[in-house]
Formats: structure tokens, C-alpha cells, sequence
């Protein structure tokens, strides 16, 4: 690792460190530099996102602004019934996919770090998931796990079991949305813990192994402790994510069968889309902002903390 | 190798456990990239051969590329792959050249209000936006666009497309050449401006092409996640504007699943992505990571 230099200890002038707050005053280049990026994002994140909240209080009918309608909006989300259940399904979504991403890429990533022949070329393969359109991912699922002569189903009934109905049973058609997000991002927790692992300080292991630690003591009391930064972090990335999931279903199975796939996401866009009610589109979107900001501001004090304890600690 | 069975004979069940993990690596590559296979072989299938299992080109059926010359013979995909295109590069250009100066301010120049921590954090939280929130005011703005002639914005331009795509995929260059930038040793920009070379220069001479890796990796990185976009795509593009996800989302069939159709048009999606990939695997961890991991 060549060297790093933390923000603070850089002086707005490279050479002249005393002279630096003499300076800065008239030091104007610093904000050319960052100036666009930040203008950039008032314009195009900050605006649009302060005009969705003058959006999301007026009443809209196929498309057209009708009037102002105060919190009514908002009031119709507490009483939506499938906004509620949409809501609860993509919890569980959520929860299942990126615990099993999360245990399963760990998993893996302890197993192959390793000197070998082959985790190199696996290491370049596992990218390719990552930069897997979803759209066309959806699309290909629905080949995939096809019921009648899809590969799924014909290498189930090779074995001698019967074809599941992947995609016109509700629980199936749930469970298949799942594994295609787990083919994509599996190998997105691998990879980052694959890479935390191989920083991770040899000496410690080595004499946690001399000192006599078994493999399952040094994961818990070493691996898994200094992992910790890293691992929250995938966790939050991770669940950000996939609160925010809409292609697979929309090119895999449109919310059906019934609503039995029909994610948050994915309600939202058809309130937008479909329905072009924008104004309760704007707030199920507020919502979702809600929520992806609570898990942030829970987790980055995790992870914050983390780096923290870890930097004093050496 | 003698080395090798050496350990083995001396720890027997080391064996056991190699065997183990070279089995599982066997597992992980077919599993990962049997969608990815399925897709192509059906893409290049008449379709007698599709139902039973052949898997080998040539050895077990007769490839062809009939299907491949329909689907670049439509008029719409090929409008659809320019304006793909079209989108990808113009986002990736807006993008490095916003997210390189950016960075270059934030790795060599101290902020105080907000602080440099604050700025790194406020590009950061474009990362975690769900792009659903934006539908309706990019939709709305767009429309609003359109009714003052704004020429080039507004619904169903591409234009349109490369800003928004630029914007949602600012962080990654941002990330990953501020680390970059703090990389490179400070004397060596010193020594430059001892020799009075200006800030500009400096940056343009000395410390751009210092991070050319990074240049091309958050590159890649942009066009492949802007080739992939279907949200705003579809909310924008009407008609003129339609890139290839949302043609393919569109896409459906009556009867049955036409294979053939899903095989080109899939893998049609996911191979330049897949190159990029394969292109810019190096710093892509860190890149998506967030920086968290040196990758």
C-alpha cells in the first residue's frame, strides 16, 4: 500500500504549510475543482428531489395536476392496504436475500482465500454477475425456470422429483425472484470479504495458530472482528440495494402471479407509470427515502464506530 | 508438486480438504455462469435443437447465426444499441470529468465548511438514492422541458438519459480516484510547483496521468451501469430515445417463450457489460465497495 494522507493534514498550498492560512483566503482553486460536481448534484438530486415534495402534495388524474391537497397523500399511505402488504413482502425479501448473500459470499470467501490455482480466474468470473443487466437477468429467468421443459425443471425431473411451478405459484414464484437476486450479488459479498480477508494482518492468525487456537477460535475472536467494518458495510450496501430492487420483477413476473412478487420498488414505479397518479408516487417515494435513510444512519454509526475502534487500536 | 505430496503424506486429511475446495470451485464457476452459457447457446440454436441436452456447439448440435442477423436486422434494436451507446459513453465522459475534478479537490485541497469528510459523504449518498424517487420529478421536469422547447432535453432524448445517468453514477469516480489522488506522492507535485507549474498544470501534466488506471476503471464502470439503467430509461424514452433494456423489457411473447428471441436479446444486453467487466476487474471491488476494500 503506497502512502496515504488523511484530508486534514493536507494544507490548501502543497509547499508552504505556514503560509497556508494566509492563503486559503484567496485560495479560489480548490472550488473549481469541486464546484461543478457539487453544483451537478444540487441541480440534478437536490432539485428534483425538493420538486417531488412539492409534487407529492397535489392531487394528480392521469397525469394532470389537479390541486393541492395537503398531507392526503401521505394520509393514503397508512391506509393503503397493499402498499402495507407490498411493504411487508419486500421486508422479507430483503431479510432472506441478503442473509444468505451475506452467509453464502462469507462462506465462500473464507474457502478460497487461499494461495491456488483457479481463485484468480474465479475472482474474474464472479465480476460478471455484478454487471449483469437485471432487466435482461429477468428476462432470461423466466427461460430458466420455465415449467414445462425449462433446464430448472428438467435437471429436478433427471433426478427423479417432480417440476416445481416456478413462476404460477405464488411461494415459487417468490423464491425464484430471491435466487436470481442471490446469483447477482453473492458474488458482490465474496469479492469485497475476499479482499478484506487478504488485508487482513498475517502475524495475528499466525500466532493466534501457534499459540494453539483452533480454525473456529481464530474466526470468531480475530477474522470476524477485524472483518467487521467491511462486513457492515456490505450488510448496508446490501440492503439498500435490495429495498430498491424493481427490473427483475418487472421483466421476470410483473408482481404476478397475483401480487405474490409484487415489491415496494416495483409498487411505486406502477404508481408512476402505470397509473400516473404522481403525487402518491412521490410519496410512496418519500417513504422508501424514509426508510433507506434510517437504515443508513443506523448502520454508518456502526461502521463509523468501527474504523474509529480500529485505527486507535493499532 | 513433490513438496506438495509431501505435506499430503504427512497430513492426510489436508487432501480431503483441497479436494473439497477444488470441488467447490468447480460448483461456484458452473453455477455462475450457467445463465450466462444457457443464454448464448440458445442464442445461436435452430429450434429442434433447443429442447433436450446439447451443450456443445458443433460436437452435439448444428450452431447457427440466423437469429443474430434477424435481431441486428430490426430496425428498432439497432436504433435501440445507438442510443445505448449513445448513453453509456456520454455518461461515462460527463461523469470522469465531474468525478475527476471533484476528487482531485477533495484528496489535495483542505475544506473547512463544509468539511472535506462532509463533501466525501454528500457524493457518497447519491450511491444509496433509490432511483424510483426520481421518477416522478425527472418525468415531470422533462415534460416541462418539452413544453418550453428546451432543445435537446426534455421526454424521449437520449441527452436527457446521459445527464441523468451521469448524475446517479457520479460516486464511483468520485471514490475511487479520490483514494487515487492520496496515492500519489506529494513531492512529486511539489517538486512541480517549485518549478512554477500552476495548479492547473500540475493537475492536468502530473496527476492525471498518474491515475490513468482509475480513469478507465470508473469509465468502465459508469458505461456499464448506464448500458444497464431501465428505470429512468423507460420514463424518459417514449420512442426515439429507447435503449436496449427497455426494448427488451418490452419484449414479450404470447405463446409460450420463444427462445431463440430471449438468447440473442439477453446476451445482446449482457455482453458489453461483461467485457467491461472482464476489462476493469482490478479496481472494481474497490469501486464498488466504496473504497472499504483495496481490491
Amino acid at each position: 500500500m503506497s502512502e496515504t494522507t488523511a484530508p486534514d493534514s493536507i494544507g490548501s498550498t502543497l509547499g508552504a504549510p505556514n503560509t497556508a492560512r494566509a492563503s486559503r483566503k484567496r485560495d479560489r482553486t480548490r472550488w473549481y475543482f469541486i464546484g461543478p460536481a457539487i453544483i451537478w448534484i444540487l441541480l440534478f438530486t437536490l432539485f428534483p428531489l425538493l420538486y417531488a415534495i412539492r409534487t407529492s402534495f397535489y392531487a394528480f388524474r392521469s397525469g394532470k395536476m389537479l390541486r393541492w391537497v395537503g398531507f392526503d397523500n401521505y394520509r393514503n399511505l397508512w391506509e393503503d392496504e397493499a402498499l402495507r402488504s407490498d411493504l411487508q413482502r419486500t421486508i422479507v425479501y430483503v431479510t432472506v436475500v441478503v442473509v444468505v448473500e451475506m452467509v453464502l459470499g462469507f462462506l465462500l470467501a473464507l474457502l478460497f482465500n487461499r494461495q491456488m490455482r483457479g481463485v484468480s480466474s474465479l475472482r474474474t468470473i464472479m465480476v460478471l454477475p455484478l454487471f449483469a443487466s437485471p432487466i435482461a437477468l429477468g428476462y432470461l429467468g423466466k427461460t430458466i425456470f420455465y415449467e414445462i421443459d425449462g433446464p430448472v425443471n428438467r435437471a429436478i425431473e433427471a433426478l427423479g422429483g417432480n417440476g416445481i411451478p416456478w413462476l404460477s405459484d405464488p411461494t415459487w414464484a417468490f423464491v425464484a425472484i430471491m435466487i436470481v437476486d442471490i446469483w447477482q450479488w453473492t458474488p458482490f459479498v465474496f469479492l469485497v470479504s475476499l479482499a478484506g480477508l487478504q488485508a487482513l494482518p498475517q502475524d495475528i492468525t499466525e500466532a493466534a495458530e501457534v499459540d494453539g487456537a483452533s480454525a473456529l477460535q481464530r474466526l470468531f475472536s480475530i477474522t470476524l472482528p477485524l472483518m467487521a467494518p467491511i462486513l457492515w458495510l456490505i450488510l448496508l450496501l446490501r440492503t439498500i440495494d435490495a429495498f430498491k430492487v424493481v427490473d427483475i420483477v418487472i421483466s421476470m413476473t410483473l408482481g404476478g402471479p397475483g401480487r405474490a412478487t409484487e415489491l415496494y420498488g416495483f409498487y411505486v414505479f406502477r404508481t408512476a407509470r402505470r397509473f400516473f397518479n404522481y403525487g402518491s408516487a412521490a410519496a410512496q417515494g418519500y417513504l422508501l427515502l424514509v426508510i433507506v435513510m434510517i437504515l443508513v444512519s443506523l448502520l454508518w454509526g456502526r461502521i463509523r464506530n468501527l474504523y474509529e475502534h480500529d485505527v486507535e487500536a493499532r | 508438486m513433490d513438496a506438495y505430496l509431501e505435506r499430503i503424506r504427512r497430513h492426510p486429511t489436508r487432501l480431503l480438504g483441497d479436494l473439497f475446495v477444488i470441488f467447490m470451485l468447480i460448483v461456484v464457476i458452473a453455477w455462475t455462469l450457467f445463465p450466462l452459457y444457457w443464454a448464448f447457446i440458445n442464442s445461436i440454436k435452430f429450434p429442434y435443437d433447443v429442447y433436450g441436452t446439447k451443450w456443445i456447439p458443433w460436437l452435439q448440435f448444428e450452431p447457427t447465426a440466423k437469429y443474430w442477423r434477424q435481431l441486428l436486422g430490426e430496425r428498432e434494436i439497432r436504433s435501440a444499441i445507438k442510443n445505448s451507446l449513445i448513453i453509456s459513453i456520454g455518461a461515462a465522459t460527463l461523469a470522469i470529468a465531474l468525478g475527476t475534478l471533484a476528487a482531485y479537490g477533495l484528496a489535495r485541497f483542505r475544506f473547512d465548511r463544509p468539511s472535506n469528510g462532509e463533501l466525501t459523504t454528500w457524493f457518497l449518498s447519491q450511491r444509496v438514492l433509490p432511483p424510483v424517487i426520481f421518477v416522478t420529478p425527472f418525468y415531470l421536469l422533462a415534460r416541462q422541458l418539452d413544453t418550453w422547447n428546451v432543445p435537446y432535453l426534455g421526454l424521449d432524448s437520449v441527452w436527457t438519459l446521459v445527464l441523468l445517468n451521469a448524475t446517479f453514477n457520479l460516486p464511483f469516480p468520485v471514490i475511487i480516484l479520490t483514494q487515487m489522488f492520496r496515492e500519489i506522492p506529494r513531492e512529486i507535485e511539489e517538486a512541480a510547483q517549485v518549478d512554477g507549474a500552476s495548479r492547473l498544470q500540475i493537475f492536468l501534466r502530473i496527476a492525471l496521468p498518474l491515475v490513468a488506471p482509475g480513469l478507465v476503471v470508473s469509465f468502465v464502470i459508469v458505461m456499464a451501469f448506464s448500458w444497464n439503467e431501465y428505470i429512468l430509461a423507460v420514463t424518459i424514452a417514449v420512442k426515439n430515445a429507447i435503449p436496449v433494456p427497455v426494448i427488451i423489457a418490452g419484449a414479450e411473447s404470447t405463446r409460450g417463450i420463444d427462445y431463440q428471441a430471449v438468447g440473442t436479446r439477453t446476451v445482446l444486453a449482457l455482453l458489453p457489460p461483461a467485457i467491461i467487466a472482464l476489462i476493469a476487474s482490478r479496481y472494481i471491488i474497490r469501486g464498488l465497495s466504496l473504497g472499504a476494500v483495496k481490491g
